[in-house]
């Protein structure tokens, strides 16, 4: 004879589990410093800080081990770090360049931005295509060719600095732009908005925080190139014209002292611009994985 | 069970609908309408379900519908006056409920009243009237990437409500929703539909039990076969089932109704030849 209520509720529990049964299902699950040995695991602030710590201990540990005899260590290159800031005068060198990356910034974000912007528009496609080609080309000969049309030498390293930062960001810019895809011009669409309007919805306003990382990216780009730019157009100095010289009379621990202080200006400089993403963007990052980590 | 009710004005009519791509037809010749439906003591709108299986060219139907495509041959009409459709005059819920990532909720309502011609405090007043009307009052300052699936439909149903002229056209609305979110999702579709003697739901979908639980209509998409039972390229409305004629609309028990099964029965029956 068959069951004639073949589905039956389950009673509810009279008793606590025994220990150890469902675990996996029932307790919550710490976060440990296991997980940082497992794929695509979340972890905790703490956690990620004596991370991070540990790590920043392990490259001083063998910074201060010196295993290339030839390179300097850590208080060589701290004590030549103070001997060029206070009798060399690398301070103002520093300022000068941090002005000059700052302003070299400002025209390439502009000028990246309007030509990304403007590939919605078909005619400007190819331009901004072409442009975009121009990172494949050496900065060194174009130092002639803006000698030649520019009437300064500060214009000179300027358009050398935005040349070599616009092209890279328009190809990110304009590759987000393109990237975009249709059913979200159909949804501005269907709002009665007019295509201009939905260029700037979509376009401009939609991808506000791509454009600031890739403006994070750039300015790190910028500090990259600058000693490049500044020792193709010395006239103005700047750290990187100090960074030549000293390379010059092959004075390592002077080197290593300026690339420390650009890895200090460049990581306050990233830090800045990622705060400014964060407070204009803040719904850039709430559907990351590692958004708590 | 029967309803009293009567067929009044055209609300939306598509005539001679024919799309194809390259060499591939999509539709053909397709023609349907859309009548005000009046019941005696109710507010009633219009709920129709445009159902067929996949690849049919629902979406390219619902492009055009909704004025994002225009057909090769043939026009959609609104109204009794029968103005051709425009893009933005029939409200638009895609899949994936799309609203700006880098607006709030109240903002994605604000800039749709916005758009359609309405000053800054006329928008948001109207748009926190929605919120409440549509539950989501306590979630107005979130972003979309912080509500729940369910949650994104209603704020994407209600930002079409903003400025669509009572037309809300619907795709696949029940994909990816359990049970009591599309139990939930009916009871709004129907709660909504209330609201207004002119506000009309066009639901395209290939959830027969959904689409037979929810609307007043039903219109199968398929294609014609010739004499010789090949299938001749081009979907058309292949049948018409008047859920209201057989006392299957407006019930909030319909699914436990014998005549449900029934008509889910003979669907299922018609679907492989569509």
């Amino acid at each position: 004879m068959s069951d004639p209520n073949p589905v039956s509720p389950v009673p509810p529990s009279s008793s606590p589990s025994p220990p150890g049964a469902g675990a996996a299902g029932t307790r919550a699950r710490k976060i440990g410093a296991l997980d940082l040995f497992l794929p695509n695991r979340v972890v905790s602030g703490p956690v990620m800080g004596i991370t991070i710590l540990v790590q920043a201990a392990l490259v001083l540990g063998l910074w201060l081990a010196k295993p290339v005899a030839l390179l300097p260590g850590p208080q060589e290159v701290l004590q030549a770090l103070a001997r060029l800031w206070s009798t060399q005068g690398l301070g103002p060198e520093l300022f000068t360049s941090l002005r000059f990356s700052l302003e070299a910034l400002a025209w390439s974000t502009a000028i990246s931005l309007t030509l990304s912007y403007l590939t919605v528009l078909p005619v400007f496609r190819p331009a901004v295509a072409l442009a975009s080609k121009g990172r494949f080309l050496s900065l060194a000969g174009f130092s002639l060719v803006f000698t030649l049309l520019l009437s300064n030498a500060h214009l000179v390293k300027l358009a050398l600095l935005v040349f070599a930062m616009s092209v890279f960001f328009v190809t990110s810019m304009a590759s987000v732009v393109a990237a975009i895809p249709k059913e979200k011009f159909d949804h501005a669409r269907t709002l009665r908005m007019s295509e201009w309007e939905v260029a700037w919805e979509v376009v401009v306003l939609g991808t506000l925080a791509e454009a600031f990382e890739i403006l994070r990216q750039n300015a790190a780009i910028g500090w990259m190139m600058l000693t490049t730019v500044e020792g193709l157009a010395r006239a103005e100095g700047g750290v990187g014209v100090f960074l030549l010289n000293q390379q010059k009379h092959f004075k390592l621990e002077e080197v290593f002292a300026i690339q420390l202080l650009i890895l200090g200006v460049g990581l306050f400089q990233d830090y800045g611009i990622g705060l400014i993403r964060r407070l204009c963007c803040p719904h850039a990052d709430l559907t990351l994985e590692r958004r708590s980590g | 069970m029967t309803t009293t009710h009567s067929y009044h004005e055209v609300l939306l009519a598509a005539r001679g609908i024919s799309v194809t791509r390259g060499e591939t037809v999509i539709l053909r010749d397709l023609n349907l309408e859309i009548r005000d439906i009046k019941r005696p003591g109710v507010t009633q709108g219009q709920v129709v379900g445009l159902l067929g299986p996949s690849g049919i060219g629902k979406t390219t139907l619902f492009r055009v519908l909704a004025g994002l495509e225009a057909p090769d041959t043939g026009e959609v009409l609104l109204g009794p006056e029968a103005r051709p459709v425009a893009r933005g005059v029939m409200g638009v819920v895609a899949q994936n409920y799309p609203l700006f990532a880098h607006r709030t909720v109240l903002g994605n309502l604000v800039i749709a009243g916005r758009r359609s011609g309405q000053s800054g405090a006329q928008a948001e007043a109207k748009a926190r009237e929605l919120l409440v009307q549509f539950g989501l009052e306590e979630h107005s300052r979130k972003y979309p990437a912080q509500l729940s699936g369910g949650q994104r439909q209603r704020v994407a149903i209600a930002q079409q409500f903003m400025c669509s002229e009572h037309y809300l056209l619907m795709d696949e609305p029940f994909t990816g929703l359990d049970l009591i979110a599309e139990e939930n999702l009916f009871r709004f579709i129907r709660a909504m539909a209330q609201t207004d003697e002119r506000t009309t739901f066009i639901i395209i979908t290939h959830d027969i039990e959904a689409a037979v639980a929810v609307a007043d209509t039903l219109w199968l998409l398929g294609r014609d076969r010739d004499a010789e039972g090949k299938v001749i390229p081009g979907a058309r409305v292949q049948a018409i089932y008047n859920l209201a004629e057989r006392g299957l609309a407006w019930r909030e028990d319909i699914m436990s109704s014998p005549d449900y099964l029934r008509l889910l029965g003979e669907i299922h029956a018609l679907f492989p030849r569509l």
